[in-house]
């Protein structure tokens, strides 16, 4: 049914079961698996310290990656893995399209609705905007 | 030396706080650690804080030349070679459109001195580069020839803002004429020694790549000083022209950035905001917003129509407009100067200063609130159909 599955990873415990989710319903329907982590950016930023932000955070979220990449290999799925830069559920959606991914998996974090409130939430976003399917899980 | 270390305390404690809350807040920490500033500078006092102290100055001084060095230093000299026409065009509109707008308000509309206006349109001058870098990356623009060229052109602005500030307040005497001189002769050298140096000496655990740089950095800063100028033109100058060997050097990059977030800048924005006087700034608003207002209206009128230029989709064409307003590091930097020569008095540095925070702030904001993310999504009702996002090219990786 699904050919091709986007989801979002940011290490958290729920991107983690996103994950999980997201490898075994690739598995049961043969479909490539996309994996995107985003760089979220400093919301006010500034000289130098900007491209600091930058460079540090597309290492982190690289080493994030690297123990994915074996668990997709040793599981026979076609996965690739990317990391993006800006606020994340666009950056979600974006690749979703650019892919013509047929579902979009991400985590929800269960945050307090204070948190919620000060922070948003990636997930809510994501299935706000989405223009195809999204499967969250918590 | 019991007073010494209680006040490096003190600092590194102000230090420690303003980056966590840059952290909780997400936003740099320049702006938090000069807005610490303010508070402590209202709170504890001047004096207490020690901000007239040598070993203070220095440091905050050191802070600000490494810190321009590595602004310049993130140039792409390969792009600057292919796009330096058109980046220079661009680049002079955004420096020269607030300048003159800035210093004509000031001069005209708020009353300043003449040497107080021009200052002002240098502190107004400003584009953070890395924040228009930020957003280049984030809309996939910088692969593009438009985000090549917009990139490169805020070096332009930012170089046009360091020259204004190193040569229209210099009395142009012998000794301008030496620094000048001297600049020339070791940006000439420089280039072609740096990599030769480090290829024969660097990768050591004494780090002479470091001492190499800090050498020619304090050494030209001590050059235009003395020529009355200000060191951050030469560090800047400097930083450009070993964009191509010290750039690249992400190790040494590193290091240089440990240093400068570490130890020295904060001591240069938290002095930077401790001369800020709050009551002076509620007393009279008027200088902050008219600086502010045009700062932002100018750089609209002579940004905006070069992005329409290049055929940018009108929202990102605005967005990256309007983060091109933003410019902490050099707004600063030009405002300090003005404090500490005496070209601008207390009241009127304070509305400089709230105004390039401002502008760090506010167009953020509205760019955020207007354009982001929420333009780059499928509209309503418009499932899979075009948008923002489906329309540019792929981010790349830089590294």
């Amino acid at each position: 049914m699904y050919r091709k599955i986007l989801m979002g990873y940011d290490g958290s415990e729920a991107a983690e079961k996103a994950f999980e989710n997201a490898m075994q319903l690739a598995k049961n329907n043969g479909a490539e698996l996309y994996v995107v982590t985003v760089v979220r950016l400093l919301e006010i930023g500034d000289d130098v310290e900007t491209e600091a932000v930058v460079e540090n955070s597309r290492e982190y979220h690289r080493k994030l990656l690297t123990p994915l990449r074996h668990r997709a290999e040793q599981a026979g799925i076609k996965a690739h893995f990317e990391v993006a830069v800006g606020h994340p559920a666009e950056q979600i959606i974006f690749h979703a399209d650019r892919h013509q991914a047929d579902l979009i998996v991400v985590g929800d974090r269960g945050r307090s609705k204070f948190a919620r409130l000060l922070l948003g939430s990636v997930s809510k976003q994501v299935v706000q905007y989405a223009g195809r399917p999204v499967l969250v899980v918590r | 030396m019991t007073e010494t270390w209680a006040l490096a305390a003190l600092w590194l404690g102000l230090a420690l706080f303003a980056g966590l809350v840059s952290i909780w807040l997400r936003v740099a920490t320049a702006l938090s650690e000069i807005v610490v500033g303010v508070v402590a500078g209202a709170v504890l006092g001047t004096v207490l804080l020690g901000v007239d102290k040598e070993w203070i100055k220095f440091l905050a001084g050191a802070g600000a030349i490494v810190l321009t060095f590595l602004a310049g230093a993130e140039l792409d000299p390969e792009v600057f070679r292919r796009k330096w026409k058109e980046a220079t065009a661009v680049g002079l509109i955004s420096f020269f459109a607030p300048f003159l707008g800035c210093t004509a308000a000031a001069y005209w509309l708020l009353g300043w001195s003449s040497d107080a206006s021009w200052l002002a349109g240098v502190a107004m001058s400003t584009t953070s580069v890395a924040v228009v870098y930020a957003v280049m990356i984030e809309f996939g623009f910088n692969t593009t020839d438009y985000g090549k060229t917009v990139l490169a052109a805020c070096f332009i602005t930012d170089l046009g803002t360091v020259v204004a500030l190193g040569l229209l307040f210099a009395p142009f005497t012998l000794k301008t004429l030496l620094f000048v001189g001297a600049l020339v002769v070791v940006g000439l050298a420089v280039p072609w020694l740096t990599p030769r140096f480090f290829k024969r000496y660097g990768a050591r655990a004494s780090e002479l790549e470091a001492k190499y740089l800090l050498v020619f950095l304090f050494g030209l800063g001590a050059l235009a000083t003395w020529a009355d100028s200000e060191a951050v033109l030469p560090a800047y100058v400097l930083g450009m022209l070993l964009a191509g060997t010290v750039g690249r050097d992400h190790v040494l990059v590193r290091r240089l950035r440990t240093l400068c977030f570490g130890l020295l800048t904060p001591f240069y924005f938290i002095r930077a905001g401790s001369f800020v006087s709050l009551p002076a700034l509620v007393a009279a608003p008027a200088a902050f917003l008219l600086m502010l207002v045009v700062k932002v209206a100018t750089k609209v009128v002579g940004v905006y129509p070069v992005t329409q230029v290049f055929r940018s989709p009108r929202q990102e064409g605005m967005y990256t407009t309007l983060l091109m307003s933003t410019g902490l590091t050099f707004g600063t930097i030009s405002s300090l100067f003005g404090l500490s020569k005496g070209i601008v008095d207390q009241s009127q540095y304070s509305a400089l200063v709230a105004a390039v925070i401002a502008s760090a702030v506010i167009p953020t904001l509205i760019a955020n609130a207007w354009f982001m993310p929420r333009h780059l999504l499928p509209k309503a009702g418009t499932a899979g159909g075009e948008t923002g996002a489906a329309v540019r090219p792929a981010p790349s990786k830089r590294s």
